[in-house]
């Protein structure tokens, strides 16, 4: 245990605000460039719309590809805020105070991602509204909410206004510190957001009661989200990849397992961008990377539940399509490279103290899971579709074009311009848990050794 | 809904994959009657042709006692449809008559359905259909024109069914088993394809239905197809296994 | 300093901050409990002792009776599965908060590894059931197994294998967080604990090695017990449930299986401690703490196992494959939805309402009431399942999926007394063993005492929790 720093208030928030009360100078232009990227990838995206979805790889059979893998992407990572903020919580772990904020943002940034790609997906997305929202009723039909595609828009709003309303909960503190500490537009701007904020302890009552009632109430959503993402697959009997019965937790837990990485890289690089050594500490890698390996196992596990029980069956399509996936060419090295990638490179480098508390490895090692468990996806799902069926001359026809493609980094490029934007208005780590960290732990002597201590409510 | 009354009809098929010579005339019409766009070198080569029904040859045995074996695949509208649960705008459903419609205005294309099918017989439009300048006239104007983004799929030729029904009605008769022939079917030189209505128990389908030979593709799926299949009479195996 | 203990007991239980007790007299009065067994703990454990005798006698009556109709055994199978949910979980349930550095789970570590010793029920009523298991390979047909190429032996010995190691290891959990309390033992008991505890403490004199040995240890059994448990979850799930039922092929079940194992630990742990508490008067050690974090835990694997049971009844109820459609047809539909509508009942939906309230999770009783409800669902649970999948019969189990529905099996009268004597053994020896080693454990305790103490933080109460590395 490494000793534990002091930290002036004031040091604290010179520091971390120094992304609202003074820009770095490398803001501007990286804002910029990345800007350029998104706009060239939203004349990309408009174009397909344009044009019509020929301009994809996709084909018969399959019909879901490059798209889709990346919405169940995106949606995986948005749990990491949830996993993070709410569970961590509720079982009171100390280490997560500096997390929170970077992990609640990666949810609401990345579900807004995940949201346009079976919009853009669609054959015909100006038509999409039918889907959501019944508001044309005079055709005398509901959307069809037996559709897991129903339930998918339903459980992602609902999860992308609850993690809003987190996110601000949370954030209220920090704008009331920074209206107190700005002028202008941005007096102005931070007087209205921060909603008569003034740190009376009535106001620290209800600001902890709705985080905690919130965490409370986000934990099914979280749940549900990504188990409603993966019965869009499992409920379907004919694909044979689909249909097990393990996919709801099996996504979840590889949800949370990517979730908590893509955290660990923001962490590094937050840590390296605005300098905040004295914040995001070693310890805190150490506390993730230690999660991490009890939630890779666990993922792992579930992983090989699925693939034995898919040949457990003996069916013959069933055991054609695994060999299809882990034998055939180029679906063998994509499935090596998940699973050196997903499990069998990082987390058994986690298991040494030394590489958790190194930061350039934590953050090298937690983007090899994301690679890989965006393999994975692409595996659960473009196979299945492109096995080969009976009684059809078509079979492994997909190529992603370059549409596809730009598209999708066009999707990373997105989330990371709406952080830096996000990072030029709010404080990135929340400054108030950052200050009662300091007030609640304590160093108590037991016997011979100085041990770190926490203080707790008496129950 | 529709409130149209059309009669208490089951529509089915039965495919006597004994008679099949797999001369894809049935393609070739159903392509003609459908305004199916053309299946173009390119789209056939990036698998996104459209075929509402289509042969599927099958060789058995090696090369000089190989046999081709044909057996037509269409939509198989079936009672417990895959396709249509997971439709989120209820653009596919089962309509009263036992049939899988497929509502052109209200698919917005998430090609869903198309995952669920077990028989992989739905198509989407992922272009804007085109026909060169000579074969504009050719299009059926009974046949709505799919615009991109679409699902599609055989509809039992929906519109000549209700050509013949509405007739029927309007003249108050029912409708006479065997006048309502769907595009494959009139096609057929060696009528493989029967069509017509199964709850009518003296109409030529049910007839063939109750044959021993009947069977339904992928039964596992229990999907409860309206469309049977007769199997194969194969002397050659029998004498086999005779000889066995 | 008794005194100062007994002020703390009369105290409102709500607000009773950890005691601060003097290592010596929680050493003393720890060990006292093994000794002073009273007149209605004798009773118990005569009464299910014989219940015990009678259920051997039963299971060895219907072996010679039903030996060769598997079809009979559904009920035996439901029973192993149930105890060995409750004896192999339960100690996980103390290992896995303990690698977490949770301080409340340190009193209730013992008890919770005791169950292990339980666990030798369960090995003896897997023995017939072993032998009722039909080949995997008849007639060079292999049917549905995990084991893919179905070596020689399996499932029948790798499955008990595996159920002998978990036993194995459990009680290696157990002795090895023990050593000091036998060091304990050697030194304040007396009589056959005394030398017991001589033979057993191993020269523990607790230096800083000896400590680190002692921890290190504890992590490896721990990590190690999990893994196995799992794998034998999984094991006894697929070889005794999924694979006797043709076209039942369900990923989730394993861990399904698992995670009410964990359930069903911490419901018997809740009732063991609530025993314990009352009958040996451990007010003092057993904090409310440890049942507000117990409720915790037990109100979140509730909601985890309704989770994973709807996980995998949407994908069979929507999949609707013939198969999917033959599988719920036995498992949850004919006679069998009762069990199925009382299972959901039990294990979710009351002790759901019962766990939500923080009253409750901060009282005793109704901990008790929900943990006992719970245990009640796992078991109609666990025949919902095993008993169908046993009335496959055997010449049908090569089938793609059932075609026909077997006739549902009622339990007869050999069942019932089966079942009662297979759950009064594992309690009697639970029982028994609280005479052994003292039931809550001397060094956790104290170490609980070292490591919180209540402090008086700002306006209000608070407690200053030592986490050391």
């Amino acid at each position: 245990m490494q000793q534990r720093r002091e930290l002036d208030q004031s040091y604290t928030n010179r520091k971390l605000l120094n992304g609202q009360l003074d820009t770095p100078k490398w803001w501007a232009p990286t804002v910029t460039g990345l800007g350029i990227l998104v706009v060239i990838g939203l004349i990309v995206i408009a174009t397909m719309i344009n044009k019509g979805l020929g301009v994809t790889g996709l084909g018969r059979p399959v019909f879901w590809g490059l798209f889709i893998t990346t919405f169940v992407f995106w949606v995986g990572i948005s749990h990491a805020g949830i996993m993070i903020s709410a569970i961590l919580r509720l079982t009171q772990a100390e280490w997560r105070r500096p997390v929170t904020r970077a992990a609640e943002l990666l949810t609401v940034f990345s579900l807004l991602t995940a949201l346009v790609f079976p919009l853009i997906h669609a054959g015909r997305p100006w038509r999409i509204a039918y889907w959501i929202t019944p508001y044309d009723i005079s055709r005398g039909i509901y959307p069809n909410i037996r559709s897991p595609l129903i339930m998918d828009p339903v459980a992602i709003s609902t999860y992308l206004t609850g993690s809003t309303l987190f996110l601000y909960i949370a954030l209220l503190p920090d704008l009331g510190n920074l209206r107190d500490r700005t002028t202008g537009w941005q007096n102005a701007m931070y007087t209205v957001l921060s909603l008569g904020w003034r740190g009376n302890p009535r106001q620290w009552k209800m600001q902890t009661v709705g985080g905690i009632l919130l965490s409370a109430l986000m934990l099914p959503i979280f749940v549900s989200v990504h188990s409603i993402v993966s019965w869009d697959f499992a409920i379907a009997p004919a694909v044979e990849g689909w249909h097990s019965t393990i996919f709801a937790p099996y996504f979840v837990i590889g949800a949370v397992h990517s979730g908590v990485s893509a955290v660990v890289t923001m962490m590094a690089l937050m840590r390296w961008l605005w300098k905040w050594d004295d914040f995001i500490r070693p310890e805190h890698f150490d506390a993730l990377a230690r999660l991490l390996i009890v939630v890779a196992t666990g993922w792992l596990a579930f992983t090989f539940l699925e693939l034995i029980f898919a040949v457990y069956g003996q069916d013959a399509p069933e055991l054609a399509l695994r060999e299809m996936q882990m034998f055939q060419w180029p679906w063998n090295l994509l499935f090596i490279i998940f699973l050196l990638t997903g499990y069998f490179i990082p987390v058994p480098m986690w298991l040494f103290k030394r590489v958790r508390t190194n930061i350039a490895l934590m953050f090298w090692t937690s983007i090899l899971v994301n690679v890989g468990m965006w393999l994975e996806r692409f595996l659960i799902i473009v196979p299945g579709l492109a096995r080969r069926t009976p009684f059809v001359y078509t079979w492994e026809a997909y190529r992603p074009s370059a549409v596809e493609w730009t598209i999708f980094i066009w999707s990373f490029c997105w989330v990371t311009f709406l952080m830096l934007l996000f990072s030029r208005f709010f404080p990135l780590v929340p400054l108030f848990e950052q200050k009662e960290s300091q007030v609640f732990t304590e160093d108590v002597t037991i016997g011979r050794a100085k041990v770190p201590a926490i203080v707790r409510e008496a129950d | 809904m529709t409130t149209e009354n059309f009669g208490n009809n089951n529509w089915g098929m039965v495919v006597d994959v004994d008679k099949c010579i797999g001369c894809n005339a049935c393609v070739l019409a159903c392509q003609a009657e459908n305004n199916i766009p053309l299946n173009t070198q390119d789209r056939v080569e990036r698998a996104r042709s459209i075929s509402w029904i289509r042969v599927e040859r099958y060789w058995e045995g090696d090369f000089p006692d190989a046999k081709a074996r044909f057996i037509p695949i269409m939509c198989q509208h079936c009672e417990n449809a895959p396709c249509e649960p997971v439709c989120p705008v209820y653009a596919t459903y089962h309509n009263a008559e036992g049939m899988n419609v497929q509502v052109y205005n209200r698919c917005v294309g998430t090609r869903y359905c198309a995952n669920g099918c077990p028989y992989i017989v739905r198509f989407f439009n992922f272009w804007e259909p085109v026909w060169p300048e000579s074969l504009r006239n050719h299009l059926n104007p009974d046949v709505t024109i799919r615009s991109r983004g679409i699902m599609e799929k055989c509809s039992f030729c929906v519109h000549r069914i209700r050509r013949e029904t509405r007739k029927a009605r309007s003249e108050g008769r029912e409708v006479i088993d065997g006048t309502i022939q769907t595009a494959c079917s009139s096609a057929c030189p060696t009528s493989a394809l029967n069509f017509g209505n199964f709850n009518d128990p003296n109409s030529k389908v049910s007839k063939m239905k109750k044959d021993k030979r009947h069977y339904t593709l992928l039964d596992q799926f229990a999907t409860d197809p309206n469309v049977i299949y007769l199997a194969k009479i194969d002397a050659d195996k029998k004498v086999a296994a005779k000889h066995d | 300093m008794t005194s100062e203990a007994t002020a703390h007991s009369h105290e409102t239980e709500h607000h009773a901050p950890p005691a601060q007790v003097d290592a010596d007299i929680i050493a003393h009065e720890l060990i006292a409990t093994t000794t002073n067994a009273s007149k209605r703990f004798k009773t118990i454990a005569w009464v299910l002792g014989i219940f015990g005798i009678i259920g051997i006698i039963a299971l060895v009556l219907k072996f010679l009776d039903q030996g060769s109709d598997s079809t009979k055994w559904g009920y035996v199978a439901a029973l192993v599965s149930f105890l060995l949910s409750i004896t192999g979980g339960a100690p996980m349930v103390a290992m896995a908060p303990v690698m977490a550095k949770a301080n409340w789970v340190r009193p209730v570590t013992r008890i919770a590894s005791i169950f292990s010793f339980a666990g030798v029920v369960t090995i003896g009523m897997l023995i017939p059931l072993v032998a009722m298991l039909p080949p995997l390979v008849t007639e060079g047909a292999r049917r549905r197994t995990i084991w893919m190429e179905a070596p020689d032996y399996s499932p029948h010995i790798w499955s008990t294998l595996g159920l002998v190691l978990l036993f194995i290891t459990g009680i290696m959990l157990f002795y090895s967080a023990a050593i000091p309390d036998f060091a304990a033992m050697r030194n304040h008991s007396t009589g056959w604990r005394q030398r017991l505890g001589k033979r057993l403490a191993r020269g523990w004199v607790g230096t800083d090695s000896q400590w680190r040995t002692l921890r290190m240890r504890i992590g490896m059994f721990g990590t190690f017990y999990f893994l196995i448990l799992v794998f034998v979850n999984f094991l006894i799930t697929s070889d005794f449930g999924q694979s006797m039922v043709p076209g039942w092929r369900d990923a989730i079940y394993p861990m399904y299986h698992t995670v009410s194992s964990f359930q069903a630990g911490v419901a018997g742990i809740v009732i063991a401690l609530w025993a314990a508490r009352r009958q040996m008067n451990l007010q003092k050690y057993v904090h409310m703490d440890a049942f507000w974090s117990l409720g915790r835990l037990l109100f979140a694997l509730t909601l985890l196992w309704v989770y994973f049971f709807y996980s995998s009844f949407i994908v069979f109820w929507y999949g609707r494959s013939a198969n999917d459609i033959a599988t719920l047809n036995l498992l949850v539909k004919g006679p069998m939805i009762y069990a199925f509508i009382a299972g959901m009942v039990l294990i979710w939906f009351v002790p759901w309402w019962i766990l939500i309230w923080n009253k409750v999770r901060r009282g005793v009783n109704g901990m008790t009431i929900g943990a006992v409800i719970i245990l009640i669902g796992l078991l109609l649970d666990r025949i919902r399942t095993f008993v169908p999948a046993w009335s496959v019969p055997p010449e049908r189990i090569h089938e793609k999926w059932l075609t026909v529905i077997p006739e549902t099996v009622y339990p007869s009268l050999l069942d019932v007394l089966i079942m009662i004597g297979g759950i009064s053994l594992a309690a009697v020896i639970v029982m028994l063993m609280t005479r052994v080693v003292p039931v809550l454990s001397v060094w956790q305790v104290q170490e609980f005492n070292l490591l919180a103490k209540p402090i008086r933080y700002v306006r209000g109460h608070a407690t200053l929790v030592a986490k050391p590395d």
